[in-house]
């Protein structure tokens, strides 16, 4: 049998959307599936809780635990070098990461570890007709999309960007996989890059908000930021920006929803003056609703939007705030 | 290290050439982006091609930490071809040397660019700090500097907003992180990837941007440095298209903002999204 799909993920690094997990199980198991392998699902660091059954309901042929202590907060030399020593002793034809901040940059970091072929910012991997895989990724901040053939005599390691697959589990689950420790010890690793001050998370994160009242230049100055948040917080939502109104200081880098920014996926997401440039998309077209609020009708935003209103967000944005008040509407 | 009694520090800034991303967007929002005729690049020759600007705050950086006093040199390096205007620009904001790599066949991958780049660094007396961008804006990758991090040995840190030499030969990196600021230290020689949260690189005034006219980027032929590198692409571009994005938004009309307004809550409620008063 030809070497393994192997889906890495790693809770101490922010792997703990059940979800991507299983948007990368899917993506695994169809190529596993379809190069006649099997899938293996390494997990780094402290275990999910519905291991066995997550594993079992994707097809996971082994689950692999690297229970090592040093990889319950994330320290990228001892992940790199798990990984490393992990494909040295199962070498791998594809590892699949999820991409999020705490494995953007330690993914390329592996792939040059073990000199291996690696495609960041993927949303698919195909089998090519010729053998060997075919990756999609997006490029231009999504702009457009770039297929790589990745070098078919190595490992393949691919970043997959969130939502680019749809979570699919089997129909008949087979028998629970067995889970494995794997026998490897980092404990020898030193950290190169300390952590003298810490990040303090300042109450909730965009990440996890079910409404964002987004604002972006259309609003035309710092003052009118105030009405996002105001609409925010009478929907019991969270405030987020566009990038030029971040670099402007019109409100901290915190609230930068997009490519570079936050990668959100609320329920409702409402972008006033917001052109929706896809760097800006990338971090909210997972929303459930998406409604826009622009002047110009011919606005990329009312392309991703359910619900539009064409119009000045400065007259707009204090209406919807008399309105929610007005029908007592929460979530 | 700004006590002087040692050689000054050698900075590397890596700089990549890139399409204009602005422009690119706006044929994108316009629907006007298309794909070569080779079906794998952007060649609408309107669009143009200037420094990942990323790059330009690794530069930005690179020249704050030697206004604040350590004794260093900046030299800055891409891999590419005729890039004698993008280097002269290098120049203008102030750096003190530039080097073009030529790179070996015409798609060089993140692998290759990244061999070559560590390879110029061993060989032109390697460098204490290593600056790039945290991604190239036309890949978005964001590859090419961990790549070069592990090849060197080095470490990397990461999406820096501010960069700065301690007296103890170490770098000290204020990062951006999705819960705040993150402040982390690590000895040299190190790698670091700047953000755009660095703030606006400089301009360059009229005399540097004239007399770096006159200035002539060193070119580096690839077999002169790589010696026993291994220039094989780990990746090929084969294919590039534009995804279709299809539109299925519902304008909600209605007689002025106040209308159009409760209208919207209704349809949010009407969907659950909302939950109106019971
Ligand atoms: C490498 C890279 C990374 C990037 N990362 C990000 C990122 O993470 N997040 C991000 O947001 N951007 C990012 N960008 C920038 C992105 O390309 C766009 O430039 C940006 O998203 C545009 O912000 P905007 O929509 O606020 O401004 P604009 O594009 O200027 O749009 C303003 C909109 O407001 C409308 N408008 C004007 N007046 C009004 C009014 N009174 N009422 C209602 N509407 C009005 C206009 O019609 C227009 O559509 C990145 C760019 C690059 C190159
Ligand atoms: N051709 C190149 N020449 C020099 N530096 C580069 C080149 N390509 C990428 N880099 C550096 O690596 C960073 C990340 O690029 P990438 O991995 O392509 O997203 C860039 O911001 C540059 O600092």
């Amino acid at each position: 049998m030809s070497a393994p799909v192997v889906v890495c993920t790693w809770q101490g690094a922010g792997d703990d959307v059940a979800e991507e997990t299983a948007a990368a199980l899917t993506l695994g198991r169809r190529v596993a599936a379809e190069s006649g392998t099997e899938l293996r699902w390494l997990v780094l660091g402290p275990a999910p809780e519905d291991l066995v059954e997550t594993a079992r309901s994707h097809g996971v042929t082994v689950v692999d635990t690297f229970g090592d202590a040093r990889l319950e907060s994330p320290g990228p030399d001892a992940v790199v070098e798990a990984v490393a020593r992990y494909s040295a002793s199962r070498p791998a034809a594809l590892i699949v990461f999820n991409q999020h901040f705490g494995t953007r940059f330690v993914v390329p970091r592996v792939a040059g570890r073990i000199d291996a072929a690696v495609v960041m910012n993927c949303t698919d991997v195909e089998l090519a007709e010729s053998g060997g895989f075919l990756v999609t990724a997006a490029a231009y901040g999504g702009d457009t999309r770039a297929v790589y053939a990745p070098d078919p005599e190595r490992t393949c390691v691919v970043a997959l960007l969130a939502n680019a697959v749809l979570p699919e589990p089997v129909e008949t689950p087979a028998q629970a996989p067995p889970v494995e420790d794997v026998d490897i010890d980092v404990a020898g690793v030193e950290e190169r890059v300390r952590i003298v001050e810490q990040a303090r998370s300042e109450g909730p994160r965009l990440e996890d908000a079910e409404i964002i009242v987004a604002g972006g230049r259309g609003l035309g100055s710092p003052e009118n930021f105030k009405l996002v948040e105001e609409l925010a917080e009478t929907l019991g939502g969270m405030a987020g920006a566009s990038r030029p109104i971040v670099d402007e200081g019109w409100t901290d880098s915190a609230h930068q929803v997009g490519l570079t920014g936050r990668i959100t996926r609320p329920a409702l997401y409402v972008a006033a003056g917001i052109s929706g440039a896809t760097q800006h998309m990338a971090g909210c077209s997972a929303a459930k609703t998406i409604v826009a609020i622009n002047t110009d009708p011919d606005a990329a935003i009312f392309r991703y939007a359910k619900y539009g209103i064409v119009g000045d967000c400065l007259e707009v944005l204090p209406e919807m705030i008399r309105a929610v008040r007005e029908a007592g509407v929460a979530r | 290290m700004a006590s002087g009694s040692m050689l000054p520090m050698r900075i590397v800034v890596c700089v990549k050439e890139v399409l204009d991303p602005d422009a690119v967007g706006a044929y994108a929002l316009s629907g006007g982006l298309v794909v070569g005729e080779d079906g794998k690049t952007l060649t609408q020759t309107t669009i143009p091609r200037l420094m990942n600007a990323y790059d330009e705050q690794a530069i930005e950086a690179a020249l704050r930490i030697r206004e604040g006093g350590t004794e260093c040199t900046v030299s800055v390096v891409s891999v590419g071809d005729d890039l004698t205007t993008l280097l002269r620009h290098a120049v203008a904001l102030g750096v003190d040397d530039v080097h073009e790599i030529r790179p070996p066949e015409d798609e060089p991958d993140c692998h290759v660019i990244a061999s070559l780049l560590g390879a110029w660094i061993r060989t032109s007396g390697g460098a204490d700090l290593v600056l790039c961008g945290r991604q190239a804006s036309d890949d978005d990758q964001g590859v090419v500097p961990a790549l070069l991090g592990e090849m060197l040995g080095m470490p990397v840190v990461a999406v820096a907003r501010a960069v700065e030499i301690t007296e103890r030969a170490s770098v000290m990196v204020t990062t951006v992180t999705p819960d705040g600021d993150e402040t982390a230290e690590a000895a040299l020689p190190a790698v670091v990837t700047i953000s755009n949260e660095l703030g606006e690189p400089r301009y360059p005034t009229m005399p540097m941007r004239m007399a770096a006219r006159r200035v002539n980027p060193e070119v580096v032929e690839p077999d002169s440095i790589s010696e026993g590198a291994d220039l094989a692409p780990r990746v090929r571009l084969v294919r590039q298209y534009v995804p279709t994005v299809k539109g299925e938004c519902v304008l909600i009309e209605g007689d002025g903002p106040a209308a159009q307004a409760t209208r919207l809550v209704e349809a949010l409620v009407g969907d659950r999204v909302l939950q109106g008063r019971p």
